[in-house]
């Protein structure tokens, strides 16, 4: 039987595959390997130095910038995607009413989503520049503001632009998966509501939600976990400014990697500060789905 | 019934009206970078308030293309993401044969250990160790480093999606081929990838997306070497440079020549393009 197992297709099968697998195990499993390793390191990229749990020590007690970019990433997403999942999923309903012209906006709407979060972000900055940008311009224009407003001045504006970008970049995806799902839900349910007299909002809470359901759960975990990734597009607009009030996680720890931004180069600290990320964002995951599978018995 | 009659065109008024106000509101970035392309710097500079340039001009072209090294940026995109398609189309629909046609020990504890990095979601965070393998390699200098991981580092989520069309083929053909006398790779190679076809424009327009738009790994890679630059990182050079005002036409510019080959190619292929992302998210 093992004899007959490794013939010569499997040999050319094993072959085939070596040079995929030698690949991945180099490129996706050895950097966590060396993220888990050197994060008991203090180490410059050059010289490195055993230091046991000091970095973590460190993080915990005397980052507090840390924290806050944590912070800022959460409250970014979280308040990014309280606008982006109900636009992207009203949009999906809009469109599934079979209306004319329905390709033209779908494909339109789509659009923004192929186009690179680097230049998105930087699309955004010089729209929402302090003085000559067009947003400015346009609100002066029709009177709504007197002055240019500096957008990426404060914390507050800084990040509602930022939310904006992301939301604009993004909810063409989820509007595609709300619309596939859409596309799902028999029709003869809808038919047999309206008979019975119900009325168009409660056959969306009671039919459409309850069909989608399990698509909206996988879509909001996928759009939680990309927005608390985050790093092109704050790297390409407001780079954490002002003065780090809109620094993110990533893009953090990334500074600290590659002594980016005036920082010097602390690969074992930034190792650290990345295996507590991985940690976080395994937690997020893992609470969200705890969380919704309770949600999605208790309506059963 | 002539009132639930006005009802529906005016609900049906309403969607249209909704659809429109968000579609230009989707639209607008676009236009503004691609009209902004086309004002003066003058005009850039000193009027923000104005959609349409007054005059078009084709200056910030001329500028981005012959002195601010944007020929050679567009170039090495080229090269980058030509070579990335190319070669992924290879390693995707051979890995996606293998693991599901093959027999050969560990099959299975291979792929799950594929499919479990998944889980670990470190995202750019990988980047500098990443960097540094590439470096023992000799390979963290050029745009090869970037190439030769996005090919053979193996994408989950394209893995899924060959697997699964590869078991919806008939496997009665591959063992008529195999009683024939066709070996384990003739059978791919005759029989599997032609195919493949649909898949393989699926997964060519996914990392030509992915590899035209990425920035963060190839401006690791070309840090030291500018004349490598593909063109993202190029232009956000511009912006960190330090002279970002003065060069406010080149950015648009700049951005204008990366978005319009990513956009004509999503008019033509805007099928696969819907199809292929959803069909990578759905399973990543």
């Amino acid at each position: 039987m093992k004899k007959k197992k490794i013939s010569g297709d499997s040999i050319q099968a094993m072959a085939m595959l070596a040079p995929m697998m030698i690949g991945f195990f180099i490129f996706t499993y050895i950097p966590i390997i060396y993220i888990l390793r050197y994060s008991f390191y203090e180490s410059n990229g050059i010289k490195s130095a055993w230091i046991g749990l000091e970095n973590f020590v460190r993080v915990f007690t005397r980052d507090s910038a840390y924290w806050k970019s944590l912070g800022n990433v959460f409250l970014l997403a979280f308040g990014k995607l309280a606008v982006e999942i109900p636009l992207s999923l009203l949009l999906a309903v809009l469109l599934n009413k079979g209306l004319k012209a329905t390709g033209f906006f779908r494909v339109a709407l789509f659009l923004p989503a192929i186009i690179s979060t680097a230049i998105t972000g930087l699309i955004f900055s010089l729209m929402f520049g302090a003085f000559n940008g067009i947003i400015n311009g346009m609100l002066q224009n029709i009177g709504l503001i007197s002055g240019a407003i500096n957008w990426f001045g404060k914390k507050g504006t800084a990040m509602m632009v930022l939310g904006l970008a992301s939301v604009w970049n993004n909810y063409g995806i989820n509007m595609i998966f709300f619309l596939m799902a859409l596309q799902s839900v028999p029709k003869e349910l809808y038919e047999c509501a309206e008979i019975d007299g119900v009325s168009a909002g409660n056959r969306f809470f009671y039919i459409t939600l309850p069909m989608i359901g399990p698509t909206f759960q996988a879509v909001v975990l996928m759009s939680i976990v990309a927005s608390l990734k985050m790093s092109e597009l704050i790297l390409a607009s407001t780079n954490g400014q002002p003065s780090g009030q809109t620094e993110v996680v990533i893009t953090y720890v990334f500074k600290y990697f590659f002594g980016y931004d005036g920082r010097k180069v602390e690969v074992g600290y930034a190792s650290a500060m990345a295996l507590i990320t991985g940690i976080v964002l395994a937690m997020v995951s893992f609470v969200y789905m705890k969380f919704s599978n309770k949600l999605g018995h208790s309506t059963e | 019934m002539k009132k639930e009659k006005r009802m529906k065109s005016f609900s049906k008024a309403l969607i249209y009206i909704v659809l429109i106000i968000i579609t230009v509101f989707a639209l607008f970035p676009v236009v503004y970078t691609i009209l902004g392309s086309f004002k003066g710097n003058m005009e850039l500079l000193s009027e923000g308030n104005r959609l349409f340039p007054r005059k078009f001009v084709m200056d910030n072209y001329k500028q981005a293309w012959e002195m601010a090294n944007f020929q050679k940026y567009t170039t090495n995109s080229l090269f980058m993401s030509g070579m990335i398609v190319l070669g992924t189309i290879f390693t995707t629909t051979i890995a996606g044969y293998v693991f599901e046609r093959g027999t050969f020990p560990m099959k299975n504890f291979l792929f799950t250990m594929v499919v479990s990095s998944m889980f670990v979601s470190l995202g750019s965070l990988t980047l500098y160790p990443t960097f540094v393998i590439a470096k023992a390699f000799g390979i963290n200098k050029t745009l090869w480093g970037v190439i030769i991981i996005r090919v053979f580092g193996l994408n989950v989520t394209n893995l899924f999606i060959t697997r699964s069309y590869i078991r919806s083929l008939s496997k009665e053909i591959d063992e008529a081929a195999k009683v024939d006398g066709c070996s384990f790779f003739g059978i791919y190679w005759r029989i599997i990838f032609p195919l493949l076809k649909p898949l393989i424009a699926t997964i060519a327009i996914l990392e030509f997306r992915h590899s035209w738009n990425d920035y963060l790994m190839p401006m690791v890679f070309t840090l030291s070497n500018p004349d490598r630059m593909p063109l993202i990182v190029g232009i956000m050079n511009l912006k960190s440079s330090g002279e970002a005002a003065s060069s406010w036409n080149l950015m648009l510019a700049g951005s204008s020549i990366a978005l319009i080959p990513m956009i004509v190619v999503y008019l033509i292929f805007n099928r696969f393009f819907i199809e292929g992302l959803t069909a990578g998210s759905v399973k990543g």
